[in-house]
């Protein structure tokens, strides 16, 4: 009994589990309002992601291109950046914001992003002399890090550029979710709406679930404001949930203008949501009201009818981004699922010294394995060696024929998830999100027993 | 008189027939000179060519045509061969003239495919 | 005059060469929109990259196939779980896509002996994968990683194994379109002509440039079947690497997509001498044309007739009785190119419906001489549309429903315009007799959708104008 953390061992990648940097920058982009991210490279670069995004939110999402072609490959493509930004501020005269966001390319040929940005800057000032737009340089070369720090590296880009000040106290609590669904956004103001904290989510991404109005509206666009992020530097506090996401723009704020900041455990489950909402009420002063001690109750009476029934002693292997497969193990330690697989999906040396996972390292009773720099081939793998025994997979989208094929029942969580209808307007976060997501095992494992005819009778009375 | 039935003619080759846009201009002058030729062949009622690959597909291409010009334009099965030369030939010229001639297509003459 | 500048375009007013308004007794000698050229930075274009063209549209249909991309994780994550092409195989190239993973470390000191690595270790992992196609993408071609070289070493190693190249990076070319050109012809100097095929049959043919979207391939199979005709080489759906090797052994090559497959279908005719015959396979009236065709050729009519008459038996009292419901219907195609082409007469013959604008990607001018002459007046043809642009073509033209991708189709669900993916299809195939009825299906179910109407009505009292009036 023990816990293995180990690298994949190939150097190739048979089914990545995260994307390139520049994607998750894009991510981080358009939870501003009165943006478009705009992205330096191939113009692949961006309208796949763009899909990506589609695909996961059944939403559209702006992002504009350089669209680098051949030329500037070989003479350099600063051009294409002050006709990119240009255009778009002519075109959309709302615009407040444009994140320049590198790519391999980009960064290969070497293109002077800042200097660029200074004759853009030079050229909107000319030409529009009462609008402020922002225009951000964001670093992130594809052959650096993954997604997940690409999100990171654009949240901070957009602060490093927009909050240049320290403003007059707020009273606000800065929160920085990380990578998460709008169900979490909705969840996270709600909470702090519950407990009278005045909280600006960064990126405030709610309206990512956009309605069919009458009047032909359209509103999917992140609804985070250019004075929502120059107001950060006069919030009370920060907190951050999740650690490679986010946590460095809190850190920033803190460096530059003294904002404490807090990086809690990313509230997955029923003790990460404890200590969520202790260490914020230790924070603000306020304190945790009723009405969420009640909606614990609520959440653990629901989990508590599945735990030693269904779930205890059922080997769960779970992939995605850092911060949630490790809130997902400790949520699976909670309901007496048992973790033995986590897969990380990039080099960030960081995961293996995470206080989290060598927490979990502790607690375990059985094998458990941690492989980080992983790819889906590792998962797949596991799953088909009769050795390991994988009872659930939980992840997203892009594991679906790991489980398919395999016959092993597949709980999707994360990001994408598009293979699934309306997950991203559900909670994972919270002690809401531990009931959603408690239920959803529950009941992928229900339909595997009766699609399987494996045990369907114990339903037969519960 | 033929002016009007030349303009069924083309009318139909334009809107149906995809041989006419080939990607470079010999392939397109290949494909209306034996198409139209293998027709003419057929409405005149001579034997068309079938010995190559491409007289075999310049027949099949023809031969479909030809059926849809009767169905469509039944005054074709009147005409007479000298008219029927005479409409070919002019389509042939209408063809050329708007694919290749006067085509605004800046990679009909690329050397390379 | 036709050529149009649209009111959004009024920044970028080179973008009049791309918008053309069809007029009454105007034709491609007069005007012709500009197309396959840079794209505008910021103008929110639709287009892809060329190594998308290759990997994703064609070499990544194979059922056979390792697909090496050589370059950071994003371009394989990208061209992964984007497409709807089966095979009857289980679906190998829908599942699986490999990447070497390309580190700063291997950009700075040359990442061929990790690409060597990660061939040795794909071939490794799936013992039973013999093939593979190994493709460069922007950075690794600007270091100049010789990906030639090293897929000649790990053939050497392993001498069951045989490895293309495509050395085609995203900022290659204006769009997808030069992807396909690369691996056309790359295939053709580098593979075509290796391997002898097993002839079954008197009538052999390629069918090329069809990729098995929503089964596509595997239903004009059963036509092929039943004609007795021998496919050496299906370009490339549900196809396989060692069939493609075989082309030269056909007598000839029919062709669907003349855009991303045509350059193949040239060069077997001229190194080769195969003929080569383009079809329209969408529509009623086509695919019988083309199925005539493909007979004659062989000599074969009866044939032929027997399986048109039998097919239209079957499936044209459907197809009937869709058009009598979608008659004045009016549709816009936003797609790749060639299907503005294919499709614009087939739906107004074979459904009623009218086409009333028309976006390509990454056509070219040829696209737009095929698509000018067999589309309408008052219809707008437009070359690498973006997303400005398409809000002011729904305000003129108002469709009733769009065929375009996922993404542009949430964008204008909240125009309560429903879409039907132009791609990868609704419930396809979307080819042949029966798919063209399931293309009527699903566009049927999309302007009939309850909803639509239901959104246009506020409930606190003023009722909004039901789409379908609004547009007529």
């Amino acid at each position: 009994m023990g816990c293995e953390i180990s690298n994949k061992e190939r150097a190739g990648v048979i089914n990545p589990m995260y994307d390139c940097q520049p994607a998750g920058a894009q991510y981080a982009g358009i939870g501003v309002k009165d943006c478009i991210p705009l992205v330096h490279g191939g113009q692949g670069c961006t309208m796949f992601v763009r899909l990506l995004f589609a695909q996961h939110f059944k939403e559209n999402f702006d992002i504009a291109s350089t669209s680098l072609h051949e030329d500037s490959a070989v003479f350099g493509g600063h051009q294409r950046i002050q006709d990119g930004v240009m255009t778009l501020a002519r075109r959309y005269p709302e615009l407040r914001v444009i994140p320049v966001i590198t790519t391999c390319s980009t960064e290969v040929i070497g293109d002077d992003v800042e200097g660029n940005i200074s004759a853009c800057n030079r050229m909107l000032k000319e030409e529009f002399p009462g609008r402020k737009i922002h225009v951000v340089p964001v670093h992130t070369p594809s052959f650096k890090s993954s997604q997940v720090g690409g999100y990171s590296e654009c949240m901070q880009s957009i602060f490093k550029t927009i909050t240049t000040a320290k403003v007059a106290p707020t009273g606000k609590l800065n929160l920085f979710p990380g990578w998460v669904n709008p169900g979490d956004v909705a969840l996270l103001k709600r909470y702090m709406g519950e407990m009278g904290i005045d909280a600006t989510v960064f990126m405030d991404t709610e309206s990512f679930d956009s309605p069919m109005m009458p009047d032909k509206s359209i509103s999917t666009y992140g609804n985070t404001t250019v004075e929502d992020i120059q107001a950060a530097s006069g919030a009370s506090a920060s907190v951050a949930l999740a650690r490679y996401e986010g946590a460095t723009t809190a850190n920033y704020l803190q460096q530059e203008f003294e904002v404490p900041a807090t990086i809690v455990g990313t509230p997955y489950g029923i003790g990460n949501t404890d200590a969520m909402l202790q260490a914020i009420s230790r924070i603000t002063g306020k304190s945790i009201p009723e009405s969420l001690v009640k909606e614990r109750g609520v959440a653990i009476d629901a989990l508590q009818d599945l735990a030693h029934m269904f779930f205890a002693n059922k080997k769960v292997a779970l992939f995605g981004h850092p911060d949630l497969v490790i809130g997902l193990a400790q949520f699976c330690l909670e309901v007496e699922l048992e973790p033995v697989l986590l897969l990380l999906g990039d080099d960030n040396s960081k995961y293996k010294k995470d206080p989290r996972i060598l927490d979990l390292k502790a607690k375990c009773t059985w094998d458990m394995e941690v492989v980080c720099n992983a790819d889906l081939w590792e998962l797949e793998k596991r799953v088909k060696d009769p050795a390991y025994k994988i009872d659930l997979i939980m992840g997203h989208s892009k594991g679906r024929y790991v489980g398919i094929y395999n016959n092993v029942p597949m709980v999707r969580v994360g990001f994408p998830t598009f293979d699934r209808a309306g997950l991203y307007r559900k909670p994972t976060m919270g002690y809401a999100g531990a009931m959603e997501l408690g239920e959803a095992i529950a009941n992928t494992l229900f339909t595997h027993m009766e699609y399987n005819k494996d045990r369907e009778w114990l339903l037969n009375t519960w | 008189m033929n002016s009007e039935k030349l303009d069924e003619l083309y009318g139909y080759v334009q809107e149906r027939c995809l041989w006419q846009f080939f990607s470079r201009s010999w392939d397109r002058q290949e494909n209306i000179d034996g198409i139209l030729k293998t027709a003419t062949d057929i409405l005149t009622g001579e034997p068309p060519a079938k010995e190559t690959p491409q007289d075999r597909l310049f027949y099949a291409d023809a031969k479909i045509m030809v059926a849809d010009f009767k169905q469509r334009f039944p005054w074709i099965e009147e005409a007479g061969a000298a008219q029927i030369r005479d409409l070919m030939h002019g389509l042939k010229e209408r063809l050329v003239d708007i694919t290749i001639t006067n085509s605004k297509n800046g990679e009909l003459h690329h050397t390379l495919y | 005059m036709p050529m149009v500048l649209l009111e959004c375009d009024k920044d970028i007013p080179e973008r009049e060469r791309h918008i053309y308004l069809k007029v009454d007794g105007e034709d491609t000698r007069d005007f012709l929109p500009i197309s396959n050229a840079a794209t505008i930075p910021g103008t929110l274009s639709e287009r892809g990259c060329s190594f998308c063209g290759a990997k994703l549209v064609i070499g990544g249909v194979l059922k056979d196939t390792i697909q090496m991309i050589h370059g950071p994780i994003g371009c394989a994550y990208d061209t992964w779980h984007t497409k709807r092409y089966p095979t009857d195989n289980g679906h190998f190239n829908m599942k699986y896509v490999w990447s070497t993973d390309m580190k700063e470390s291997h950009i700075v000191f040359g990442g061929e002996k990790r690409l060597e690595k990660s061939c040795h270790e794909a071939f490794d992992e799936m013992p039973d994968i013999k093939r593979m196609i190994i493709y460069t993408t922007c950075p690794t071609a600007l270091i100049g990683d010789d990906i030639k070289a090293v897929a000649k070493r790990v053939m050497e190693a392993r001498p069951d194994v045989d490895i293309f190249t495509v050395e085609c990076p995203g900022f290659a070319g204006v769009s997808q379109s030069k992807g396909h050109h690369v691996l056309n012809i790359g295939w053709i100097n580098e593979k075509v002509g290796q391997l002898d095929a097993e002839i079954t049959s008197p009538y052999t043919m390629n069918f090329i440039g069809d990729f098995n979207i929503g089964g596509d391939t595997q239903l004009l199979q059963k036509y092929w079947d039943k004609l007795g005709i021998q496919v050496i080489a299906h370009f490339t759906g549900n196809g396989t690497y060692d069939d493609l090797r075989r082309m030269h052994k056909a007598q000839l090559n029919v062709v669907n997509c003349a855009r991303s497959s045509g350059y193949i279908a040239n060069e077997l005719k001229k190194q080769y001498g195969i003929p080569r015959l383009d079809i329209d396979s969408w529509g009623f009236n086509y695919m019988a044309e083309g199925i005539r065709k493909i007979c004659a050729f062989f000599g074969i009519e009866e044939k032929g007739e027997a399986l048109i008459a039998e097919e239209y038996a079957k499936w044209k009292p459907q197809l009937d009785w869709y058009k009598e419901r979608l008659q004045g219907v009016k549709m816009a195609i936003w797609t790749g190119g060639p299907r503005l082409w294919h499709w614009t007469k087939s739906v107004e013959d074979d459904l009623g419906v009218q086409v009333v604008a028309m976006a390509s990607k990454f056509g070219h001018q040829e696209d737009f001489e095929k698509v000018i002459a067999r589309g309408q007046a008052g219809t707008y043809y437009i070359d690498d549309g973006n997303e400005l642009e398409f809000f002011e073509i729904i305000d003129l033209v108002r469709p009733d429903v769009i065929f375009t991708g996922p993404r542009v189709g949430e964008l204008v669900k909240k125009l309560h315009i429903p879409y039907i993916n132009g791609h990868g299809y609704h419930n396809g195939p979307y080819m042949g007799f029966e798919g063209f009825v399931n293309l009527a299906r699903d566009m049927y179910n999309a302007v009939h959708n309850p909803l639509l109407k239901l959104a246009a009505t506020d409930i606190r009292g003023e009722t909004a104008t039901p789409v379908k009036e609004a547009a007529e």
